[in-house]
């Protein structure tokens, strides 16, 4: 894996990402798509390995696509059932379109997320962020994980208290989701507290300007990639 | 039939190449009161997760009654094992002290629902939680969770308990009711296995220690 600034992380995904969003076209899309896998690999990013990671998100892009696909009714008919029209040209691009674009930008996601989220501060504040707000995204990046973890606990402690979450009934199980919800977040919520409150301790805002041991600096690889990512962004929306 | 057939038991975390112990073999009795030592990070919790089924062996097997645990889910193993977590934030998710309580008396497969309530209030009472009924759980101190937790497990009605380091955070009188809960649980011929750095207390507690090295167990 090159090594590269974490700056250059963050401009290659807000370059990707909008494209993603303002390209219409498939062929376009298509293209983005492929230079963003060509993008995770030189981030040595396993795609199977996302895709598989992410494998319930997945289903929901395409149920998704599926949703886009039936309730777009322009374009010629594709098929239809006495004279409902269920898939039409348009609906079918709608929905490759959609499935497209959300594959573009969790790739792109993951240029971000397989950096450590101290490199994405410390780029973060390298460009100007107030500190405070860098700090703000590393506590988020970890809530999430946190979260889970307390989530999985609890429901490791639920079973282990002799409760089969597969023989009890749906309503009951979503009562005792429901249930469980409220002191995960609570527990989530308190460690990221912890987390703060060790930060003010070690110093976080004692003084108006901090010193980082760590200092970045952009080399010629860093500009480059940015170029090219740019460059290929821009030539494709010349295609679309 | 032993109640824990720990045979050619090898585990390793993901994150590392190294083997935590390997080739772990040793038998617990239902009725047997084992002290489980070793030096930090040796992988004492470890163990009782894997005992426990939350966590799945690299190599080797555990077998709960002659059947290997892979194959059984963790409700079951929680209807046979109570577990006290070395963390209690973990083990308590209920919105109240009562209903953390009562809760798998609720959705467990207890079979008897007899004197439930005077059970919960027995071990309330004991453990001095009585007056945080119906307080959340998240609310008390370390050493009030700590408590809460084993009097959660203690009432159930399991056959054989591992508690991971229970004495933590519990002062001289609340660690004098555990002890006198653990003679109780000597008496109706319950057994447990003791997670502890406390040589004296598992001293008075068990009669066998197992201490937990790389290369396997040794037992005194």
């Amino acid at each position: 894996m090159i090594n590269l600034d974490p700056r250059t992380r963050i401009f290659i995904v807000l370059i990707i990402s909008s494209a993603a969003i303002i390209i219409k076209d498939i062929k376009p899309l298509v293209l983005m798509l492929l230079m963003t896998l060509l993008l995770c690999k030189l981030f040595s990013i396993s795609i199977s390995g996302t895709m598989k990671k992410l494998r319930k998100l997945w289903y929901f892009f395409i149920v998704l696509t599926l949703i886009q696909s039936l309730f777009t009714h322009s374009g010629d008919i594709l098929l239809a059932l006495g004279g409902i029209r269920i898939l039409t040209t348009a609906g079918l691009e709608a929905g490759v379109s959609i499935i497209l674009r959300m594959s573009i930008i969790v790739y792109s996601a993951m240029i971000i997320a397989s950096a450590s989220s101290m490199d994405i501060v410390y780029g973060l504040t390298a460009m100007k962020l107030p500190q405070e707000i860098g700090f703000m995204v590393l506590l988020a990046i970890k809530f999430l994980p946190l979260f889970r973890e307390e989530f999985t606990d609890s429901i490791i402690a639920v079973q282990l208290s002799g409760a089969d979450l597969r023989r009890i009934p749906l309503g009951q199980k979503l009562s005792l989701y429901t249930y469980i919800l409220t002191p995960s977040v609570i527990k989530a919520l308190n460690r990221a507290r912890y987390i703060s409150l060790s930060m003010e301790s070690r110093g976080f805002r004692a003084y108006p300007t901090r010193t980082c041991y760590r200092k970045l600096k952009m080399k010629v690889a860093d500009y480059f990639t940015i170029l090219v990512a740019l460059a290929s962004t821009i030539a494709i929306f010349s295609f679309n | 039939m032993s109640f824990y057939t720990i045979d050619s038991l090898t585990f390793t975390y993901n994150n590392n190449n190294n083997n935590l112990f390997e080739n772990l073999n040793f038998l617990i009795e239902g009725n047997q009161h084992i002290g489980l030592i070793g030096p930090n990070g040796c992988g004492k919790t470890t163990l009782a997760k894997l005992m426990l089924g939350i966590l799945r062996p690299t190599d080797g097997r555990i077998l709960l009654e002659g059947t290997n645990i892979r194959n059984i889910s963790l409700s079951y193993i929680g209807s046979k094992v109570g577990y006290v977590f070395q963390n209690p934030d973990k083990q308590l998710f209920c919105p109240t002290v009562w209903e953390q309580m009562s809760f798998s008396f609720n959705y467990g497969s207890q079979s008897s629902q007899k004197n439930i309530e005077d059970k919960i209030n027995y071990y309330l009472e004991i453990f001095d939680l009585a007056k945080y009924k119906d307080a959340s759980p998240l609310t008390l101190s370390r050493g009030e969770k700590q408590r809460l937790a084993l009097a959660s497990v203690l009432s159930r009605d399991v056959k054989f308990l591992i508690l991971d380091e229970p004495t933590t955070g519990l002062d001289l009188l609340r660690k004098k009711q555990l002890e006198k809960c653990l003679l109780t649980l000597r008496n109706e011929g319950k057994g447990y296995m003791i997670i502890s750095h406390e040589a004296r207390f598992l001293d008075r507690y068990v009669d066998k220690l197992l201490t937990l090295g790389p290369k396997g167990v040794d037992v005194c």
